[in-house]
C-alpha cells in the first residue's frame, strides 16, 4: 500500500489530469473518438449539397497502412464505401492523395475498367467524379470526393477552385479534431495507466470527487496552457507525439516505481 | 458554352478578359507558318519528350508507340539524394495520368519522341524528392521539352525546384509546368524561365493565349478534354494538368523545325504567335494550326 504522501502525488497528477481533460471538454474541444467522424458526415453532407452531388464521400490517409480509408459517405453506395481502404498507389483517389492535385472526370460509364475495383465494391459507377486533396500544412491528409453532378454531365473548373476553398476549410476543421482525438487518447492512457496503480481506488475517487465540482480551482488557466503545449507538440509530428506518449508512460511508471513505505 | 464564373488562375483566358497583345517590329513578323507550319509541316521530329507523372501507358494507341525510354524514380533514404533511378524498358501507367499528357502532346507532335519518368510511387514519402529526382534525370538525359503536370505546393522545396529549373534553362531544355488546379503557389511552374499553363475554355489544340501578368502565362485546352487513360481507354477530364501537354506538344513542334532556337527563344516564339498577340501592323492570329 502506498503511503498518504505518494498518494497524495498521485492524486495530484491525476486530478491535472482529469482538469485537463474537463477543461478541453468544457471548451466545446472535441477529444472523442465519435466527434470526428460526426464532424466528417457534417462536411461531406454539406459538400453534396453545395455542389449539386447524388453522391459524396471522404477518405483519410492511413500513413501506417499507406492506404487510403473510406471514413464517411452520402448518397447512392453510402453503406458500402463506408469501412472500403484502397491502396494510394490505386485509383483517382489515390491519385489525387499522391499529387496533391484535384482531378474531374466525367465519361466514366464509357470504360468501367478504370474504377473496376470500386465499381465491384459498391455496385456503384458514378458518371462523374470531382476529387480533391485535403490538405493540412501542404501534407495530405484525406481525400474528398462528389460524385455524379446532378444537371450538368460534369463537373467544372469553377466547381474545382470551388470545392478547393471548401476543402481547405474541411481539412483545417479535420486536422484540428484529430489533434484533438489523439490529445485526448493519450490523456486517457495515461490517466488510465494511474488508476492502475497500488493507489487506483484512492485515485479514482479523487477523479470522483473532481468531477463533481470542476472547474473551481484558478489552475484552470494553467491546465489549458498545457493543454495547448500537448497540442502544439502533436501538431509537431509523428514522433513528436511517440515522445509526448514516452514522457507520460514515463512519469506513470516512476510514480509506480518509487519506493514505498509500509 | 462559356460559363461567367470562372476560377481565379484562368479568369484571364476568358473571352471577355483577354487582352490584344502587340508584337512590335520583326516580333510582328513571326507566324505560325514559320514557327511550325509548312509542307509538310512539323512533327517533332528528333525531339525528345519527358512527360513526369504517373507514367506512361507504352502500347496506348493515343502515343503512337512513340514511347522510347522510362525510367521509374524511387524513393530511397539510404542514398545521398534520397531516391534511385530504375530503368523501365516497357513502361507502364499507376493512374492513367501520365499516358493523359502523353497522349495530348503525341496528337500534336505525333514524330516526338515520348519518355516516361515515373515519379509516384506506392506512398508518400519522399514524393516531392522523387518528383525532383525524375526532374533531374530528364535534365541530365537531355531531353528536349519536359512536361510536368505536377506541381509542389511546399515553400521547402522552392530553392531545389529553382535550381534545377535554372540547370534545365542553361542546358537547353524547355519545362513546361501546369499551374496548380488549387489556388496555392506551385512549383516550379511560378519560375520565369518555365512555360506555366492554365486551362481556358476552347478545345481547338492550337488556340493558346499569352497573359503577360504572373502567376500564369500560358492559356491552352484543359476543361472537358477526351484523353487516353488507363488499359487503352479514354475518359473526360478537365484540369490545368491537360493544358500543359498541349503547350509541351507546341514547343516539341517548334523545337523540332527550329532546333537552334534556346527556351527563352521558344518562348518568345509561342508569345508571337499566340491567339491574343497580333502585329502592329494588325495581323490577327487565327484559331487554326495556320
Amino acid at each position: 500500500m502506498g503511503n498518504p504522501a505518494s498518494r497524495a502525488q498521485e492524486g495530484a497528477w491525476a486530478e491535472q489530469l482529469q482538469r485537463l481533460l474537463l477543461a478541453i471538454e468544457a471548451s466545446g474541444r472535441a477529444i472523442l473518438p465519435s466527434s470526428n467522424d460526426e464532424l466528417l458526415q457534417t462536411i461531406v453532407e454539406a459538400a453534396a449539397r453545395l455542389f449539386g452531388a447524388a453522391a459524396a464521400s471522404i477518405a483519410l490517409v492511413n500513413e501506417k497502412q499507406q492506404t487510403l480509408d473510406f471514413k464517411v459517405s452520402t448518397g447512392i453506395g453510402r453503406e458500402q464505401v463506408v469501412g472500403m481502404r484502397i491502396p494510394l498507389d490505386q485509383g483517382i483517389a489515390g491519385y489525387v492523395a499522391m499529387t496533391g492535385q484535384p482531378m474531374a472526370i466525367s465519361n466514366v460509364q464509357q470504360d468501367p475498367r478504370f474504377v473496376q475495383e470500386t465499381a465491384e465494391k459498391t455496385g456503384y459507377v458514378p458518371r462523374s467524379i470531382l476529387a480533391m486533396p485535403l490538405l493540412s500544412n501542404d501534407r495530405v491528409i484525406g481525400v474528398i470526393e462528389v460524385l455524379d453532378k446532378i444537371n450538368a454531365p460534369s463537373f467544372g473548373m469553377q466547381d474545382m477552385e470551388l470545392l478547393g476553398i471548401f476543402a481547405r476549410q474541411a481539412a483545417i476543421a479535420i486536422h484540428s479534431s484529430q489533434q484533438y482525438e489523439r490529445l485526448g487518447e493519450v490523456l486517457l492512457h495515461g490517466l488510465q495507466d494511474l488508476v492502475n496503480t497500488e493507489g487506483g481506488p484512492e485515485i479514482k475517487e479523487a477523479l470522483d470527487r473532481l468531477a463533481e465540482r470542476p472547474g473551481e480551482d484558478d489552475r484552470a488557466a494553467d491546465l489549458m496552457a498545457l493543454a495547448d503545449l500537448f497540442k502544439s507538440i502533436y501538431e509537431l509530428g509523428e514522433a513528436e507525439r511517440k515522445a509526448g506518449l514516452r514522457i507520460l508512460a514515463a512519469l506513470a511508471d516512476y510514480t509506480r516505481s518509487r519506493p514505498r513505505y509500509a | 458554352m462559356s460559363d461567367p464564373a470562372r476560377p481565379a488562375w484562368s479568369s484571364q483566358f476568358a473571352a471577355d478578359a483577354l487582352r490584344e497583345l502587340p508584337a512590335i517590329g520583326p516580333l510582328g513578323k513571326i507566324t505560325r507558318a514559320w514557327a511550325w507550319g509548312g509542307a509538310p509541316p512539323a512533327a517533332g521530329q528528333g525531339v525528345r519528350v519527358a512527360v513526369i507523372d504517373s507514367g506512361i501507358e507504352a502500347d496506348h494507341p493515343a502515343v503512337g508507340g512513340r514511347v522510347r525510354g522510362g525510367v521509374i524514380v524511387e524513393y530511397d533514404a539510404r542514398t545521398k539524394t534520397q531516391v534511385r533511378f530504375v530503368e523501365d524498358k516497357q513502361p507502364r501507367d499507376m493512374f492513367g495520368h501520365g499516358t493523359a499528357c502523353a497522349g495530348i502532346i503525341h496528337s500534336l507532335a505525333p514524330q516526338a519522341e515520348l519518355y516516361s519518368v515515373r515519379v509516384l510511387g506506392k506512398d508518400l514519402t519522399g514524393k516531392a524528392l522523387q518528383f525532383a529526382g525524375g526532374l533531374r534525370w530528364a535534365i541530365e538525359n537531355q531531353m528536349h521539352v519536359i512536361n510536368l503536370s505536377l506541381s509542389t505546393s511546399r515553400p521547402e522545396f522552392f530553392g531545389l525546384f529553382h535550381a534545377l529549373a535554372d540547370e534545365a534553362y542553361f542546358k537547353n531544355v524547355l519545362l513546361v509546368s501546369a499551374v496548380n488546379n488549387i489556388p496555392a503557389p506551385s512549383y516550379p511552374s511560378l519560375y520565369s524561365s518555365v512555360i506555366s499553363v492554365a486551362a481556358h475554355e476552347g478545345h481547338d489544340p492550337f488556340t493558346y493565349y499569352y497573359n503577360p501578368e504572373p502567376p500564369v502565362e500560358f492559356g491552352a485546352p484543359g476543361i472537358d478534354v477526351s484523353v487516353a487513360w488507363l488499359n487503352k481507354s479514354t475518359i473526360v477530364s478537365t484540369g490545368n494538368s491537360f493544358a500543359a501537354p498541349h503547350m509541351t506538344g507546341i514547343a516539341a513542334l517548334i523545337r523540332g523545325k527550329h532546333p537552334e532556337l534556346t527556351p527563352f527563344q521558344v518562348k518568345t516564339v509561342l508569345f508571337a504567335c499566340a491567339a491574343n498577340t497580333h502585329s502592329t501592323r494588325s495581323r490577327r492570329a487565327g484559331q487554326s494550326r495556320m
